[in-house]
Parts: structure tokens; C-alpha cells; sequence
């Protein structure tokens, strides 16, 4: 009975104060506040700050500005623009066509980008007036822009993972690894669907380009140099031993750096920019991780994630129907909640009861991280889609549609990791070992 | 009845934790319900390096601390992290019963009453290699995780690297790291068998965790119920005792079913060892001035 | 109150230029522990400095992220009613925040005081007095409650806030 009590308190406050505009990370330090007061004796100021140093002082959470900046500085390369010249020789011939590009360079600048929102921005600045001038059908190059440009949250390196790691303490260079290959998965996904539509709509029709010979093809690849080279750096760093995630991070920013020095994009302005940029987006998610630690203490205090956790065992609910579960909250959820906010605000909960069911926390993340991809492009709130919007002049309502069969084929990832798990925990678990 | 918060750092399903549960229904019956004790493991509620302070400043009532992570604010806390001192769990009784007075003198200035303690299993050796002699260790990349650990890697002549728990067994995997002490308890958690190949029983210490409760709330309990609470405490110290041996043996045995090489260290590394030991321990001395020399004589007086 | 305004701003903009160089202390100590390594050299405590500077970069950057309108919160309430209620919900919002932000302040402060009268030491192996650190909880937090309550002021007397969204999107999801 306290614990229905409690519950509906937590919800109806978190309601109350996110529902009004209050600002996500203040919101859940009031909501963790309420509680506190109202179900234990403890003393609530002392609590909230001795959480709130401890998590926001953390080591492994250096790796998110660092992430965030790298993203910045390459946002203000041309690193885009030569994606696009190099990739689309290769891609033109394929059913399909350029519209691949869209989901190639996406899948290829989130491995050195950390949010969906710098891929979109950046692939889609460069690839949309390319696509329209070439007559694809506007649909699939907004649809496949929005759902393929949520690969920056999976394909490492990735906010949302470092995000989950530090939330339940896993390591956050393994979850990056078990994202690798969902990843690929789902673009090699969006793709097949390219093509199977290419085959089939009548609105089909794009001008066809002169082809180039392959010595042309071969020469136009020197484009790609930069972006593998800073991707073979980061990744191959954590691969080869050299460096943690947090490392990798680092020799991301100054791989970023280096590459827009040589490009002649470095200027005083930029990177003061880029820097300026990277301080305020890593302090607003720093300020949501603040409020979520304390909310998850004064749950904490109230049992009620361990009584929630016990009830839900006692459902004898099977692992599959605790997903199913948790995949339909978490697509309601992020209707209206971004990716971060949902993922600090439910783990409280959520952890326990994952734990309990014996998943694997690093395959966890991975579910994790497609559900919230999907937030991406769910309205009322989708961060792709404001994105979208914003560069395209489509209403909300028009993307939403275009989108609607990536979310779909999101969905089908969900089951393809849930009959396949070795998609995402075969890498972390085969990592080189040994040094040397 | 009352409800007292009790942080734990460890893991629901590790000993200290699971013991933890029972000394709080021991509780719970032996007061007749006056006193409800919530365990929270896995440090669910604070983590290990802010369940001291919490403890001290009332936002808990009782807890769970691996005292020696304080050494930094007061040398004695490092007692039971001397290397070779006392090498065995008959040896690390002693060292403890002689600490003991000390210890809860400074405890009480820090507003605490230690109410049990119990030793993890001894801390030995793992390497990804054979080694016979301190010799082989030089340049091993060696684990440390505070002043001590660090500075047995610099009289070893290894390299010592800074690794944070969570990212442990991918440092290992990837080769960031190659060797550490630890607990046969730790690599067997952390499946280390799949990177690395020898385990040294070296016996190094026998770190304590301590349950303390906060003074303020404790001169409030009647006299019935902290009698009820230390028979609980004693108790749960001898049931964690034992608890820590029969673990020792299990992950031993674990070790080595992994494929790890697990025994004894040879005599050259162990009198290399042991000289190496004898250099901490004066330099532990050395900072923790009359109260640790006590400490050490009323142990040897012990031998 | 002109030259109340310009020492406001000034501080929040300084403060934003501190967690920038935070930002910056933090690549360096994190190459250095690294190169460290690579070198077989120790740097003694660099996971510590570089998560202190991690909390430093946070907190001195939360005002100026707010007048920059960098913090998420749910608009479509906001978006959607009419100006009048928007102009109460504004209100409610800012004093919620400005509440909270005080209260975090108040209890900072006093958390940093007791770390400095025991004299507290980091567990690393940095050892450092940590109220040193732990203080930009008190100068952060308190700039954030400043700041809210400023635009909390210039709600009630002007009839909206100084918050300007940057025309960048925020590339944090
Ligand atoms: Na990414
Ligand atoms: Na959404």
C-alpha cells in the first residue's frame, strides 16, 4: 500500500515539475527531493550533495566532453563534404542508389561522432540538397536521414552508452564494443530496405548518373582517408590496449583537431566555438546525471526499485516478456523524453529488475540503446525530428511519416537481438587478449 | 520500530554482503523488532568511498567500509594493508586484536562505533606469466589502486598503472594491465582466467571491512538492544570469518579450474617479498608515528 | 542596476571560460597520465585531477548553459498555452528552479565547510585537501541559483526571461 502510495507521489511530482518546463536535471532533483522528505527521516541536504559530488566528479565521466568536443570540432570540418564525394562513386550503382550515401556516411560518421544529433546535422547539411538535385523521392531521403543518423548513439563512440555505463557502473570501453556490430547490423537493415523500395515505388526515379571508371572511383577515395584514419585511431586505441574509452576520447579531440588544422578549417573562431559549444552541452547533460543520482538514492531510501524489482519477479514474468515489457515503456517513454533523460530516469528502477532476471547488463545496454533510438524519431518529442525540421521547412507531421518505416525496422533490431545475442556480445567477449 | 539504512559496497551475492543480511534478521529478532535494519548492497545507496562520511553525519545510520581506502586521513587505518606483515588469517587476528583499542579511540573521534569486522581473503599475486624471483616482475604493467599498491609496484620495479574497478577486466583483456594484487575472491568475480595465467599465493594482508554505527544513534539504543546488537556483531564477525576461509578455498579451486596456474610462491620470490615488506612497514611507521608502532608491538608480543 | 547587470553577465560569461578551460585541463590530464604510461612514468593521482576538473567544467558552465538556453525542459506545455498562462508557468518554473538551485547551494556550502574544518583527504592517490575541489559546488550551484533568480526578476518586471537559444543545435543527443 506505501509503496502504491509512493509510487503515484513519484509520478505525479515528476509529472508535475517535467510536464510544466521545468529543466529535466532540476526536475528530478525535485521529484528525489519530495521523496526524501516525505519517506525518510534522513537528512535530505546533506544526502543530495554528498550523490551529487560523488557522481559528478567521476572519472569515467570525462569521456563525454571529450566526446561531445570531438563531435564539435569535425561539425566545423569538411569532413562531410568528402564523405560524400568518396562514397557515392561506390554507392551509385547499387538498387538504391545515393540514397545508401545517406545511410553509409551516417554509419561511418558515427564512429567518430557520440550523438545523433551531430550526425544528422552533419550528413544531412551536405547529403539532402545533393539527393533532391539528383530526383530521389524526398521521402526516403528524409526517412532514411532520421532513422540512420540514430547510429551515432550505437556505433561507438556513443553519449548514450558512456551515459548507461556510468548510470549502472558497466565498462564503458565493452559496451562500446558490443555496439559495433548492431550497429552495422541495423545499417546493413536500412539499406535492404532501400533497395527493396527502390524495386518497388513507382515514385522511383532518379537521374542517372554518368558512371565513373574505376581508376576514378579508386582516386575519389582518397576523400575517405581522413575519416578512417581518425576512426581506425579511436577505436583501434581501446582494440589494440593502447587506451580506455575515457583515452580514446582524448586522442579523439586531438585526432579532430589535427584533421581540421590540415584541412586549413582550424581557425581561433572555430575551435573557440567548437570549445565553448562542447563546455555547455557536456554541463547540460552533467546537470541531468546530478539530478538522476539523487533520484536514484531517494528511491533508494524508499525500497521502492527493490519492492518494484520483487514484484516483477514474483510475476515469474519471462525474460522475453520482461523485454516486450520494457520495450513498450520505453517507446511510450520516449514519446516524450529524450534518449538521456529516459535512460537516467528509469535505471533506478529498471537496473534491479534487469539484474534480478539474470540479462546481461552489457546486451541490456544495447536494447537500451535502440529503444531510445527510436525516441529519436517518435513525435510529439523526437530530437531528429525538430532537427529535420529545422533544416528542411517539412512539417513535423510529413517527417514523422517519412520515419515511420525506419522506426519499424528499429523495432525488428529489438527481436533480431533478442534471438541473437551474440550480435552484441560476441565482440566485448573476444577482445585480443594478451599484451604485446 | 526503528528503521536504520545500512549501505553496503559490495555485491548482493558477495560473503560480506550476504552476512550483512543475516546480522540484520539477527537483529531484527533480537530486539524484538525495535530495530529494522535495511541492507542496501552493491553500494545501491552510497558508494564505498562516501559510506564513511555518511555514517559519521548521520545520513545513514550504520554501514559497511573497507577501512584502508581512509589511509590517506589517518596512517592507522592502513594497519591491516602492510604488506607480509601478517601473512595468514591466525596472523591477521592478532594484528587486528592489537589494533583494536586504537582504532576505535580514533573511530570515536570520528563519531563512530565499530560493531564487527571481517577479513577478505589474503591478497596475492596474479600475473599474465611465470614468475620465480621480484627480478621477473620488473616491467610488468601492475594494477595499483591506492598509495600502497602503488608504491609495491615501485620497489618491485613494475610499472604501475591507474585502473578504475568497472574497467578491470577489459584492462587485463586489451593489455593495459598485466598483473595485480588482489584477492583470489577478485579474479574469480572478474573471470580473469581468460587473460591471465598464474595466481601466487603470497598471502600479502587481509584487508578488513568494518560495520560502524553512527554514536549519536547508537547512545540512543537501550541497553537491552545493544546487548541484542553485539551478540549479532560478534556473531556475524565469527560467521564472516569463516565465511572468508571456506571462500578462500572455493575460489582457489575456481582459479584454477579456469586454467589458471594457482599456488604457493617459490622461496626466491617469497624472501624478495617478504624484504620488500619489511621496507613498507617501517615506511608505514614512519607515518603512523607512536599509535602504529604500538599497533605492530603489541602484535609481535602476540607472536 | 546597468552596472549590476554587466557584473552578472560578466560572471556568468567568466565562469563559462573557466569550464572551458576545464574542459581543456581535462584533455591534458588525460594525454599526460596516458603518455605516462606508454613511457612507463607515474602520475600519481591524474583519474583524480582529471574527474576534479570534470565537476569543475560542470558546474561553473551551468549558468552560462542556462542563459544560452543549453538545459532541456519539456516546452510543449509552454508552447502551447496562451501567453498570459505561459507568463505564470515561466514564473513557476523559474522559482521551482531557483528553489532548488538555492537549496543545493545552501547544503554545498555546508558540506564544503565541514570537509575544510576535518580537513578531509581525497582516497586516491592524489590525496588532496577536498574542499578545495568540492567548492565549485558553492561558487557553481550559486552562480545557477543567481542566475535563475535573475531571470525570475526580469519575468516578473520585464514579462520574459534572457534566455537566448544558441541557432546551433545542441548536439547532445
Ligand atoms: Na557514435
Ligand atoms: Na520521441
Amino acid at each position: 500500500m506505501t509503496e502504491l502510495y509512493a509510487i503515484a507521489l513519484f509520478l505525479f511530482v515528476l509529472f508535475l515539475l517535467l510536464g510544466t518546463g521545468v529543466w529535466v536535471g532540476l526536475a528530478l532533483m525535485g521529484v528525489a527531493w519530495v521523496g526524501m522528505e516525505l519517506f525518510t527521516t534522513r537528512p535530505v541536504g546533506d544526502v543530495m550533495v554528498t550523490t551529487i559530488w560523488a557522481s559528478s566528479s567521476s572519472w569515467t565521466l570525462t569521456a563525454l566532453p571529450l566526446f561531445i568536443w570531438m563531435g564539435e570540432i569535425l561539425y566545423r570540418t569538411r569532413l562531410s563534404e568528402d564523405m560524400f564525394k568518396g562514397l557515392s562513386p561506390w554507392l551509385a550503382r547499387l538498387p538504391g542508389g545515393l540514397v545508401h550515401t545517406n545511410i553509409v556516411s551516417c554509419t561511418v560518421f558515427a564512429a567518430v561522432s557520440g550523438s545523433s544529433a551531430a550526425t544528422l546535422t552533419t550528413v544531412g547539411k551536405m547529403a539532402i540538397p545533393e539527393l533532391r538535385a539528383r530526383n530521389y523521392p524526398e521521402k526516403m531521403v528524409i526517412g532514411t536521414l532520421a532513422g540512420a543518423a540514430t547510429l551515432g548513439l550505437m556505433i561507438p563512440p556513443s553519449l548514450a552508452l558512456i551515459v548507461y555505463g556510468v548510470t549502472v557502473n558497466e565498462s564503458i570501453t565493452k559496451l562500446f564494443f558490443a555496439g559495433v556490430f548492431p550497429g552495422l547490423v541495423l545499417a546493413g537493415m536500412f539499406m535492404g530496405y532501400v533497395a527493396l523500395v527502390s524495386f518497388t515505388s513507382k515514385e522511383w526515379n532518379p537521374s542517372v548518373e554518368s558512371g565513373m571508371s574505376f581508376s576514378e572511383k579508386v582516386a575519389n577515395s582518397r576523400f575517405l582517408l581522413p575519416v578512417f584514419a581518425l576512426i581506425t585511431v579511436v577505436i583501434g586505441s581501446m582494440y589494440a590496449g593502447l587506451a580506455t574509452a575515457t583515452e580514446a576520447a582524448a586522442i579523439g579531440v586531438i585526432g579532430a583537431l589535427v584533421l581540421a588544422l590540415l584541412q586549413k578549417s582550424l581557425t581561433w573562431d572555430s575551435f573557440r566555438e567548437s570549445l565553448m559549444g562542447a563546455t555547455r552541452t557536456s554541463a547540460m547533460i552533467a546537470l541531468i546525471l546530478a539530478g538522476a543520482a539523487f533520484l536514484k538514492l531517494s528511491m533508494g531510501f524508499t525500497g521502492l526499485p527493490r519492492s518494484l524489482a520483487d514484484g516483477i519477479a514474483a510475476m515469474e514474468l519471462t525474460r522475453f516478456q520482461l523485454l516486450m515489457a520494457l520495450l513498450v515503456f520505453y517507446i511510450i517513454l520516449g514519446m516524450f523524453l529524450d534518449g538521456i533523460s529516459a535512460i537516467v530516469l528509469t535505471m533506478a528502477v529498471v537496473e534491479p529488475m534487469v539484474r534480478s532476471a539474470g540479462i546481461d547488463l552489457i546486451w541490456f545496454g544495447i536494447f537500451v540503446v535502440v529503444v531510445i533510438e527510436m525516441a529519436q524519431i517518435t513525435p510529439p518529442i523526437g530530437f531528429n525530428l525538430f532537427v529535420l525540421q529545422g533544416m528542411t521547412d517539412h512539417e513535423m507531421g510529413y517527417i514523422t511519416r517519412a520515419a515511420l518505416p525506419m522506426f519499424a525496422i528499429m523495432v525488428l533490431m529489438v527481436f533480431v537481438l533478442i534471438w541473437f545475442p551474440e550480435v552484441a556480445t560476441w565482440l566485448p567477449e573476444n577482445m585480443r587478449s594478451g599484451p604485446g | 520500530g526503528e528503521k536504520w539504512d545500512m549501505p553496503m559496497a559490495y555485491s548482493a551475492s558477495n560473503f560480506h554482503s550476504e552476512n550483512g543480511v543475516e546480522f540484520a534478521n539477527c537483529v531484527a529478532a533480537g530486539t524484538n523488532g525495535d530495530i529494522e535494519i535495511t541492507v542496501h548492497a552493491g553500494g545501491s545507496l552510497f558508494a564505498g568511498a562516501d559510506i564513511k562520511r555518511a555514517i559519521q553525519t548521520g545520513q545513514v545510520q550504520i554501514g559497511e567500509r573497507l577501512l584502508s581506502g581512509h589511509q590517506n586521513e589517518n596512517a592507522v587505518f592502513g594497519f591491516d594493508s602492510v604488506p607480509f606483515l601478517a601473512p595468514s588469517f591466525d596472523d591477521s587476528a592478532k594484528l587486528f586484536k592489537a589494533a583494536k583499542p586504537k582504532l576505535d579511540e580514533v573511530l570515536a573521534e570520528q563519531n563512530l562505533t565499530m560493531l564487527y569486522a571481517v577479513p577478505w581473503p589474503p591478497q596475492g599475486l596474479y600475473f599474465n606469466k611465470e614468475v620465480n624471483s621480484v627480478e621477473d616482475m620488473a616491467g610488468t604493467k601492475f594494477r595499483s589502486y591506492n598509495a600502497a599498491t602503488a608504491r609495491l609496484a615501485e620497489l618491485t620495479g613494475m610499472l604501475p598503472v591507474t585502473i578504475e574497478a568497472a574497467e578491470l577486466s577489459q584492462a587485463f583483456a586489451t593489455g593495459v594491465a598485466e598483473s595485480m594484487v588482489s584477492s583470489g575472491a577478485t579474479g574469480y568475480d572478474r573471470k580473469v582466467w581468460e587473460s591471465l595465467s598464474h595466481f601466487y599465493e603470497v598471502d600479502a594482508w587481509l584487508p578488513y571491512n568494518y560495520v560502524m554505527v553512527n554514536n549519536d544513534v547508537w547512545t540512543d539504543v537501550s541497553d537491552a538492544n545493544k546487548a541484542a546488537i553485539t551478540s549479532c556483531a560478534d556473531e556475524a564477525a565469527a560467521r564472516g570469518l569463516q565465511a572468508s576461509k571456506d571462500y578462500t578455498k572455493f575460489t582457489m579451486d575456481g582459479l584454477a579450474e579456469g586454467g589458471m596456474t594457482v599456488g604457493p610462491a617459490g622461496e626466491t620470490l617469497m624472501s624478495g617479498l617478504r624484504e620488500i615488506g619489511a621496507t613498507m612497514t617501517s615506511e608505514w611507521l614512519e607515518a603512523a608515528g607512536e599509535d602504529g608502532a604500538a599497533i605492530v608491538d603489541g602484535f609481535k608480543a602476540m607472536q | 542596476m546597468k552596472i549590476l547587470r554587466r557584473v552578472l553577465d560578466f560572471l556568468y560569461n567568466a565562469a563559462g571560460v573557466i569550464a572551458a578551460l576545464c574542459l581543456i585541463a581535462i584533455l591534458s590530464l588525460i594525454v599526460a597520465q596516458m603518455i605516462a604510461r606508454w613511457t612507463g612514468e607515474i602520475f600519481r593521482g591524474a583519474p583524480d585531477y582529471a574527474g576534479y576538473a570534470m565537476a569543475a567544467a560542470s558546474f561553473f558552465a551551468f549558468a552560462s548553459a542556462l542563459n544560452r538556453g543549453a538545459h532541456i525542459r519539456v516546452s510543449i506545455l509552454l508552447n502551447a498555452v496562451s501567453p498570459r498562462l505561459k507568463y505564470i508557468l515561466e514564473i513557476w518554473c523559474f522559482s521551482v528552479g531557483a528553489a532548488i538551485a538555492w537549496y543545493f547551494t545552501y547544503y554545498a556550502y555546508w558540506f564544503v565547510y565541514w570537509s575544510w574544518k576535518f580537513k578531509e583527504v581525497s582516497q586516491g592517490q592524489d590525496a588532496s585537501l577536498l574542499w578545495i575541489p568540492q567548492s565549485v559546488m558553492v561558487i557553481g550551484g550559486g552562480l545557477l541559483a543567481i542566475a535563475l533568480t535573475d531571470n525570475l526578476i526580469h519575468v516578473l518586471l520585464k514579462g520574459n526571461h534572457r534566455i537566448v537559444r544558441d541557432t546551433v543545435e545542441s548536439h547532445g543527443e
